[in-house]
């Protein structure tokens, strides 16, 4: 593809976004006079490759050393590790499994709902099946029915660690090592920029500390969103339906995305032209996806001892609020038992507004303005106009221009507006809006100082805002391990100021600009207050009427930052919109001359 | 210049990284045995350090390192004080991990000072190759598995021995390589393997004059002598005025041990086990007698005397007497040839002749030849062919080292990891030799080295799926041992013929 010439009459304004042009490693080398010089750390560890070293050393080079670090962080304790009696979520993970080996499909979302009943949508306890019956074969023990609850040793700590890290390499990796080929192509980014950026994501520290350290299964939802934007890039919009079900059917986090899928999707069908066998397909391949999904569950409950099973337990809300009459008897009961009952589990309508101490809108206002004195309804109708509103000017963007290049960055907005103001958002969903965001960085022009510092910065703040909850795993140490290195190797605070710093004047041979001052100025507000939020939380005890104060703390600057993330990818959308637009305008006007 | 990237700093930052997180891994009693140093130097006189025996794990390191761990035990006070009491045996609170991986990973930086000195002292043109060959001692799966899983402090005593190398490049600083030589002697023992090498190269190279053998350096002699007998005086005096050498004797050199150690260092006398394994089946076919007592014991290979069923016995003397003649060749060139590449030759020859013919060698000790010769691998093409299989085998042996199911996936993939960057690496910046090299023996050395991934598979991961955990351990120890034994000694046989030739 060949590097999009900029015209010379462009405003000045306008200049930053095109600065760094495609196929161009500028942002990375540094012309001094001692010859070219890395621009920061994890340069100089591909240093060797940038004369072209082929893909097939590079690419299991990278993806050992990352697993490296991933299994070394699995070494540190887990969510609930020895406390009982509820434990955590490595618990809960290990009990689904149990459940889902032991007993027939039509109890899985009903048994014993108080001890970590399933609450994950049909994909994940299809793959606790899978799982558990892979650990059965190693030790039955581990999966014993009733029996195994809170059961912990090493054996089985290694097996389930190995769980998460073969998950993670069977989807998340092949859809990111795809994605970001196919993306830096598109983009013009030179393959040896494309491999930095690799590894600048596969070390996000977030995801590697939740997944690794904390334990879920957050990659495999996120590598077949990836997975799905990677067929959006490749032209295939049904396989990209079908990744996004798949997403969607593993947790149902992956809704903080579906209303930009949606209008991405609707609006390839209706701009430039409208295209109604495609809206038609798009349509037919999504409800398809969903039954698929969903078979199993229906057709488990056919039988006998299913009815008998599921009369003797409490309908859920769901199917009491139905508008029509359901007689017991009718076939059609069962199943529509079970997705109710599926639902009510999904999606816990009927827990709080937020929950411990998140850093978004919510927390931050009920902090100074508690919000306990609003009935429940009216802070769920609250909470969804205001997500409604944050999410419209990208949703309206991308349904509009469905480009591909516009993804991300809407993505992010969208994703980052979800967590600020949606209901019930845990602190771990953090990581929706960083992924897209972190993938930035592969972008044209996404590892110059700019985006990098940004796209740095939140990183950091991310992990920073579940350091209480990773505190309580025994994580700190992975904790900071994790986020120092991945800030040295990106140059960034607070090992290096490299990425604010504008070259010296003899240097100006290919000048590519500094951060503005602005961004300066926030960044080190914030760089400043996360390491004194350290220094005070490790040495300074809070108030006695206050316990919660550093956690509180933690969660206000969070939700600032987050906001302030929020609008920087916002704007980064609108910026790359009217460049993309006015380029395909002049290209248009071209065409016609 | 513009290839020295990544830095050794660069590389030593994200290294650190890796070994922090290691934190929590596996501990062998290596670990207890540095604690109770710890508690011994803390809390008793130094006159009691030698003779306490409260656990198993007894002082056995010479005076410096005794003084060491003193130094460390003055900090550790402030990190856990319980941690320096004798009696606390098996004392391993989360403060005293924190601390002993701690002092792992700063005592390293001695070895990161030496390679950068290392570094330094190459002239322009071949910087790049000293850069890449340090790259490789540092990042070395050896010492991340010995010094940070399994738990010692070899780098920093490597890292001794290599600034004590480097050193002995130029004139102007051998005496000083002498010195730190001498010192590091009192550090660890071990190292005594190679102290003949240093023994030839600073008499013909120091005491002699560089032209003639017969005109001796007076004045060199004196300082040198005066300098070493100070630092042994220094270390060992307060013991022979308190008349406790022969204790100090007894607990340095326990000859009591058998010829292999429990896991068969890859060795000679692995290979001369494993014949006569295999000649106990084929014996009485052949109307051999078979020798039925020590039948049992090889099988075990535990710690004690190793007894041979068919092959005659092997004893002290004979081994002695083996590691005396290698190590006695290369050093006579040595004397002929008293440059410093030939030097560090000598010592990798000297290593690999205790490590192949030596008494109750570890296989940690492979360490003794595989950093020396990294610092000459690159030298060209045929010397690299001889690093090759060593490599492979001294990494692959240490594999037995960590048997526990978490850091199996470490030890592997940073091998390979390491293997795979280095090897290529090395291969592509490699200069050409002058003379022709025999390519037969690359042909072989791959064949040798692709053997390595269903081995260490099957050692691994199939043995216990086709007999079952705890069954027949001995079969995959054996396999492994006998084919790094392999890869040792062809390697030493290459490195001999380049030795010579060069």
């Amino acid at each position: 593809m060949p590097p999009p010439t900029p015209s010379s009459h462009r405003p000045r304004k306008k200049r930053r976004f095109t600065s760094a042009f495609a196929g161009s490693n500028s942002s990375l080398i540094l012309e001094t006079e001692s010859g070219p010089t890395p621009a920061f750390p994890l340069v100089s560890f591909l240093w060797a490759a940038r004369a072209g070293v082929s893909q097939w050393l590079v690419l299991p080079l990278v993806l050992m050393a990352v697993g490296l670090f991933r299994w070394a962080v699995s070494l540190w304790g887990y969510s609930g590790y020895q406390v009982p009696p509820m434990h955590g979520d490595f618990e809960a993970q290990r009990h689904w499994m149990e459940i889902t080996i032991h007993l027939p499909i039509f109890k899985w979302y009903t048994y014993d709902l108080k001890y970590w009943g399933l609450d994950y949508p049909p994909l994940t306890a299809y793959h606790s099946w899978l799982l558990g019956k892979i650990g059965s074969l190693f030790d039955p023990s581990w999966f014993a029915l009733d029996d195994s609850r809170g059961f912990e040793s090493d054996h089985l700590k290694v097996f389930m660690r190995a769980t998460v890290i073969i998950s993670e390499y069977l989807i998340y990796i092949p859809a990111i090592v795809n994605f970001l080929r196919r993306y830096t192509r598109m983009h013009g980014v030179p393959v040896w920029s494309a491999s930095i950026a690799l590894v600048a994501v596969l070390l996000q520290p977030a995801t590697i500390l939740v997944d690794h350290g904390h334990f879920q299964y957050n990659t495999v939802m996120l590598g077949l969103v990836v997975a799905s934007l990677d067929a959006i890039m490749a032209g295939r919009m049904l396989w990209a339906c079908l990744f996004f079900v798949g997403a969607l059917g593993f947790k149902q986090m992956a809704l903080y995305y579906a209303p930009v899928m949606f209008a991405f999707l609707l609006g390839v069908c209706l701009f430039p032209r409208v295209r109604i066998i495609r809206l038609l397909c798009i349509a037919l391949v999504t409800l398809v996806a969903f039954a698929l999904l969903l078979a199993p569950f229906l057709l488990g409950v056919t039988g006998d001892d299913a009815r008998k099973y599921l009369s003797s337990v409490p309908q859920p809300p769901l199917l009491q609020a139905l508008p029509f009459d359901l007689k017991q008897d009718s076939i059609f009961y069962t199943p529509i038992f079970q997705l109710a009952q599926i639902i009510h589990r999904v999606f816990p309508f009927a827990r709080g507004l937020f929950e411990d101490k998140v850093a978004n809108a919510w927390c931050a206002i009920h902090t100074f303005y508690k919000l306990h004195r609003f009935e429940a309804s009216i802070l769920q109708r609250a909470s969804l106009g205001a997500t409604l509103a944050s999410i419209l000017v990208p949703c309206a963007i991308i349904f509009r221009h469905p480009r591909a290049s516009l993804l991300l960055p809407t993505l992010s907005s969208v994703a980052w507006g979800f967590f600020l103001f949606s209901f019930q958002v845990h602190e771990k969903s953090v990581l929706l809006p960083l992924l897209p965001m972190t993938l930035l960085l592969a972008g044209d022009g996404g590892l110059n100082k700019d985006t990098r510092a940004w796209v740095g910065w939140a990183n950091t703040l991310g992990s920073w805002t579940m350091y209480p909850l990773l505190k309580r795993d025994g994580l700190q140490v992975p904790y900071f391990v994790m986020t120092f290195l991945w800030a040295y190797l990106l140059g960034l605070p607070p090992t290096s100021l490299e990425a604010y710093r504008s070259r010296n004047p003899s240097e100006e041979l290919n000048p590519v600009p500094a951060p503005h001052i602005l961004t300066k100025l926030i960044h080190t507000c914030f760089y400043v207050a996360m390491i004194g939020w350290h220094a005070a939380e490790a040495f300074v005890p809070p108030p006695p009427g206050k316990p919660d104060l550093w956690v509180v703390l933690n969660a206000l600057i969070g939700a600032g930052g987050f906001g302030l993330a929020y609008l920087w990818c916002l704007w980064k959308l609108i910026t790359q919109c009217t460049y993309v637009v006015r380029k395909s305008a002049e290209e248009q006007r071209k065409k016609k001359q | 210049m513009s290839d020295l990237y990544p830095s050794l700093a660069q590389c030593a930052i994200v290294a650190t990284a890796f070994k922090v997180l290691l934190f929590p891994a596996y501990k062998s009693t290596d670990f207890e045995v540095h604690r109770n140093w710890l508690a011994i130097t803390h809390s008793l006189p130094v006159k009691e350090w030698y003779y306490e025996k409260t656990s198993e794990w007894t002082l056995d390191y010479p005076p410096f390192f005794a003084a060491f761990e003193w130094l460390l035990s003055q900090v550790a006070h402030y990190v856990d004080p319980a941690m320096l009491v004798v009696k606390n045996l098996g004392y391993d609170s989360w403060q005293t991990i924190y601390f002993q991986r701690a002092t792992v990973i700063l005592s390293e930086l001695v070895l990161v000072y030496a390679l950068s000195r290392f570094v330094k002292s190459v002239p322009q043109p071949n910087k790049q190759l000293a850069q890449i060959a340090s790259l490789s001692i540092l990042l070395s799966p050896g010492l991340l598995i010995i010094d940070h899983i399994h738990f010692q402090y070899n780098g920093f005593m490597y890292g001794t021995l290599i600034l004590s190398m480097v050193l002995a490049r130029k004139q102007s600083t051998l005496l000083y390589s002498g010195i730190i030589f001498a010192v590091l002697l009192c550090m660890k023992h071990i190292y005594l393997y190679l102290s003949l090498a240093y023994f030839v190269y600073l008499l013909r190279a120091y005491c002699l004059d560089p032209k003639s053998m017969f005109r001796p350096r007076f004045g060199n002699i004196i300082k040198l002598g005066f300098s070493i007998i100070t630092v042994f005086a220094v270390a060992f005096g307060p013991f022979a005025y308190w008349d406790q050498l022969w204790q100090l004797k007894d607990r340095l050199f326990p000859f009591s041990r058998g010829l292999c150690h429990a896991y068969w260092a890859p060795n000679i006398w692995a290979m001369y086990s494993f014949t006569d394994r295999l000649l106990i089946k084929v014996a009485p076919r052949l109307g051999l007698i078979v020798n039925q007592d020590a039948l049992a014991s090889v099988t075990r290979g535990l710690v004690g005397d190793t007894s041979f069923a068919v092959l005659p016995e092997v004893t002290k003397e004979h081994t002695f007497a083996l590691t005396l003649l290698f190590q006695l060749l290369p050093l006579i060139k040595l004397w002929l040839q008293p440059d410093w590449s030939t030097f560090v030759g000598a010592v990798t020859l000297c290593g690999y002749a205790s490590f192949l013919f030596g008494w109750h060698v570890h296989e940690k000790a492979v360490l003794l030849i595989i950093i020396p010769f990294s610092l000459i691998a690159l030298k060209d093409r045929r010397y690299f062919s001889a690093f090759r299989p060593l490599a492979v085998a001294g990494h692959v042996s240490l594999f037995p080292l960590l048997f526990t199911a978490a850091e199996f996936p470490i030890k592997t993939v940073y091998t390979i990891l390491w293997l795979v960057l280095f090897l290529f690496v090395f291969d592509h910046v490699a200069p050409v030799p002058e003379r022709p090299r025999i390519f037969l023996v690359d042909r072989f050395s791959l064949l040798y080295i692709t053997v390595a991934i269903p081995l260490i598979a099957y050692c691994s991961l199939i043995h216990q799926l086709i007999f079952g955990l705890g069954q027949y351990e001995f079969l995959p120890l054996m396999f492994m041992s006998s084919y790094s034994a392999l890869g040792v000694v062809g390697s030493w046989i290459g490195f001999m013929v380049v030795y010579f030739t060069a």
